[in-house]
């Protein structure tokens, strides 16, 4: 019994690896540019596409893709900031809603029409085996993932806390206008922070292809996860995110386990009820009165 | 505005006139069927509208409206063999009485947060409706027994009745909009959408109000899905629930003008006049043709056109008429 | 005479940041009460506690003999408080006209006499002539006016004034006070938060000084500008000192 749950949890740890790269994207793209990117998932389902064209065409592993994959992302990201964002920034709340929502239909679609519903799967050497801790099964794709998944988290939190850079795009998180008067140039910490958000939904891609297939609407399931664990990390807060990501694969592991295989999308809904019924402004936030 | 009341009232009365007229000049059932499909997205967007575009509510979970009244109505049907004209009241009902507990935990949460929370809600319908197949009938679904024409149970032979069906929905929820627009709720619904806190400040609640006009366009969404599947004899949860009811009940408002009277049909009439366009163009079977035309024409909607295509429309209009305020529509809510 | 508005005790932290901490004080009816203090004395963070958007940690708050901690800011309203923000927040998609009737709707929801209302509001600020402007399309100071004229048409008993003379030039500074001094000629009670002091001097006979959240000194106008911990608070200790050795030699 304890092996199951302990098995239950590790699952959900190493898939929570996924879920906070893409949580955190979103929720440093509305910490810093304070607009909900609906579109993050189609942005893992591109870094998927785009590390499964690479295996099969020129036998790269995903691992390595990583290193295609999230620079071409990131300069994706620069380019949606500056051609789309931001003639939507002074617009208002709902434009920003509809425009990345209209993107997220624009990009599945046309995925649909390119590369139909088909599923795509890699195989890599390593897409199979696993490691034994004891009774504990650790697939060694999964593994991977995490590490990479955190290694990456790591990263990021360096380069907010000790780059000028990182620095500059928490202080336009805190306070854009303030910022801009000491000099810090709104347009491009923008374009940093869209840049970095999808690279990290790239670098997700990348990572799940090994043991998850592509297909046009994969993005949909783990963006309804980010948003759920961006809300119950509080919004903006790259930390709360993390945590909050593993926390949802784990109570999404724990409820597959337990309650049934398809239950793992209403354990999460549960907890986004939960969130708003108790905490609305999640766990690391203040009162909301 | 009030200079051209009687000029625009003749105006309406002969657009009504040519709506009404359409099913004795149109017998092609396809199109037909067209017109039915523009009038009731019409109807189920301005449903959304006075949530999402007066008070600015984003919800994209109405479907679970649309499916609480279509299911609500084919189970007192099938198992108590209620009329569906009851049935539709009732789900009605069931829907504003759902809606109470859904907004308390979505209004919590604003702007994108709430469109998010209210996705939810719709998914954990479709998943509850799935699973039970106790009194729901599960993931097949069911066909409601065809009994010929029988208007006493909503149903008829001919298209011609549903036609009138919807487009008296669509009627009354043009008129609902109308009265509240003109009313106190109506600005204190805009103050809401504009800026909740300072609407608070002049003694707005707007807990009260949102929570208010809520019940009103749950109720009217439901009265939607009660026709929907009378008029194509089935039902499950996918196309109860789905994902598409919701965004097109956003869509159809925000590319025809949110926030305003006319703007849902207007973005109706334009969408699905393309999406048909498109269907004999191509020849349909393009899974993702429709969407993704859809998603570009809300891109550059955006981008050019925040306030809809209404404003087109309007302009038109106004040099039809050749009167000097040409914008008489937009500047609304002036007294 | 009988008081409008009574605070006390009231304290309110942010996490670490004490906000206002123990704060009293009391506003007679038909009285003009100035709030000043330099920036993030607790000023606008005080209205909002008062005006139901946050609740205090602790303390009270009575208006017109009535506990108001708690209620919603709609029901303080209604219950004759109305405030105008420091950044103004029109309703910008509506006009003039629509803004404040969307105010005069509290007392009567019946649209002829909202908006008969509402033009004497609107009349009274002097925007008369912008009544059909969209709110968004109005300058600064005239969106200023607006916010006024629109918490003017809830009927308030009390009002508090959130910097409106911010950025005003002398002459629009005294069209200001003589708008505040009308509504005082009415009945009006006002508490007012202002760095102006001019406009303070010329509207208000008593004043509560707010430092670190907390009151630091209260009195009328020549009390309050000669009090050292007040000088202090402003300018700094040397100022005070220096100060208190100009009184000593007048």
């Amino acid at each position: 019994m304890l092996t199951t749950v302990a098995q239950a949890v590790v699952n959900g740890l190493l898939i929570g690896g996924i879920y906070a790269l893409v949580s955190i994207g979103v929720t440093l793209i509305f910490g810093v540019v304070k607009i909900v990117n609906f579109a993050q998932g189609e942005f893992v389902m591109i870094g998927m596409y785009i590390s499964y064209f690479l295996a099969s065409s020129f036998g790269i592993d995903p691992l390595v893709s990583l290193i295609v994959v999230m620079p071409a992302l990131f300069v994706i990201g620069v380019l949606l900031q500056h051609l789309l964002i931001r003639r939507v920034l002074a617009l208002g709340d709902m434009p920003q809603i509809f425009l990345t929502f209209a993107l997220s239909l624009l990009v599945v679609n046309v995925a649909l029409l390119l590369f139909t519903a088909n599923y795509r799967t890699v195989q890599a050497p390593y897409s199979e085996t696993a490691i034994h801790l004891g009774a504990i099964n650790l697939p060694v794709a999964k593994l991977i993932a995490f590490v990479v998944a955190m290694t990456l988290s790591a990263v990021l939190w360096v380069f907010l806390h000790a780059t000028d850079l990182g620095k500059a795009m928490r202080a336009a998180a805190q306070n854009r206008d303030v910022a801009m008067l000491m000099g810090i140039n709104p347009d491009r910490v923008f374009s940093v922070a869209v840049g970095v958000a999808l690279a990290l939904a790239g670098a997700a891609g990348a990572l799940l292809m090994p043991f998850y297939p592509a297909y046009p609407l994969v993005g949909q399931v783990f963006v309804l996860m980010a948003f759920v664990a961006v809300v119950l990390g509080t919004l903006g807060n790259v930390t709360g995110a993390l945590i909050a990501s593993l926390m949802m694969g784990v109570a999404e592991s724990l409820g597959i386990q337990f309650v049934g295989a398809d239950s793992g999308l209403i354990v999460v809904f549960v907890m986004l009820l939960l969130t708003l019924a108790l905490r609305p402004s999640g766990l690391f936030g203040g009162r909301s009165r | 505005m009030r200079r051209f009341t009687s000029r625009n009232t003749v105006w309406i009365c002969l657009l009504f006139g040519a709506v009404l007229a359409v099913p004795l000049f149109v017998s092609n059932s396809f199109a037909i069927d067209i017109c039915i499909r523009i009038l009731l997205f019409a109807f189920i967007g301005v449903a959304w509208n006075l949530m999402g575009g007066y008070a600015k509510q984003l919800s994209l979970g109405h479907a679970a409206y649309f499916g609480l009244g279509a299911y609500t109505s084919t189970i007192l049907l099938i198992r108590y063999g209620v009329s569906p004209w009851i049935g539709m009241l009732v789900g009605g009902i069931v829907a504003m009485l759902a809606s109470l507990p859904i907004g308390a935990l979505c209004f919590r949460l604003r702007g994108p947060y709430f469109a998010i929370a209210t996705i939810a809600t719709a998914q954990v319908l479709m998943l509850l409706f799935l699973k039970f197949r106790d009194f729901a009938w599960g993931a097949e679904g069911t066909t409601i027994p065809n009994l010929g024409d029988a208007p006493l149970m909503m149903q008829f032979e001919g298209k011609a009745p549903y036609y009138y069906i919807v487009l008296a929905l669509l009627v009354i929820g043009l008129v609902v909009t109308y009265c509240i627009e003109r009313s106190w709720i109506g600005y204190y619904l805009v103050a809401v959408g504009e800026d909740e806190d300072a609407a608070e400040a002049i003694g707005v609640d707007a807990q009260g109000i949102k929570r208010n006009i809520y019940l009103i366009s749950a109720f009217l969404t439901a009265l939607a899905g009660t026709f929907y599947v009378q008029y194509i004899y089935f039902i499950d949860p996918n196309t109860a629930f789905s994902f598409n009811v919701s965004v097109e009940a956003a869509l159809v408002s925000i590319v025809g003008g949110i926030g305003t009277l006319w703007g849902p049909v207007v973005g109706t009439v334009f969408l699905e006049a393309t999406s048909a366009l498109l269907q004999s163009w191509l020849g349909g079977g393009h899974g993702g043709v429709q969407l993704t035309v859809y998603s570009l024409i809300l891109i550059a909607v955006i981008l050019i056109r925040p306030a809809g295509l209404i404003g087109i429309v309007t302009e038109f209009y106004a040099r039809l008429v050749r009167s000097g305020a040409a914008t008489a529509k937009e500047v609304r809510l002036d007294a | 005479m009988p008081e409008a508005l009574v605070i006390r005790n009231i304290s309110r932290r942010f996490g670490g940041l004490r906000a206002v901490q123990d704060l009293s004080f009391a506003v007679n009816e038909g009285e003009t009460v100035a709030l000043i203090g330099p920036n993030g004395a607790g000023k606008t963070t005080s209205f909002n506690l008062i005006t139901g958007y946050y609740r205090p940690d602790a303390g009270s708050v009575f208006a017109f003999g009535r506990e108001i901690v708690g209620l919603r800011p709609h029901d303080i309203c209604a219950h004759g408080l109305a405030r105008t923000f420091q950044v103004a927040r029109p309703f910008g998609k509506m006009t003039v006209l629509a803004n404040v009737m969307t105010g005069a709707f509290l007392r009567d929801r019946r649209m002829e006499i909202a908006r008969e209302q509402a033009r004497q509001a609107i009349d009274f600020v002097g925007l008369s002539a912008k009544e059909h402007t969209p709110a968004r399309d109005l300058t600064t100071i005239d969106q200023r006016r607006l916010e006024l004229a629109r918490a003017l048409a809830t009927q308030p008993r009390l009002l508090l004034l959130d910097e409106v003379m911010a950025g005003l030039n002398p002459a629009e500074i005294d069209q200001a006070v003589a708008l505040v001094g009308k509504l005082s000629q009415r009945g009006l009670t006002i508490v007012i938060v202002e760095h102006v002091m001019r406009a303070i001097l010329a509207v208000a006979r008593h004043i509560v000084v707010l430092d670190h959240g907390q009151k630091i000194a209260e009195g009328n106008p020549r009390e309050v500008v000669a009090n050292p911990d007040v000088i202090r608070a402003y300018l700094g200790t040397d100022y005070a000192q220096a100060a208190s050795v100009g009184e000593r030699q007048c």
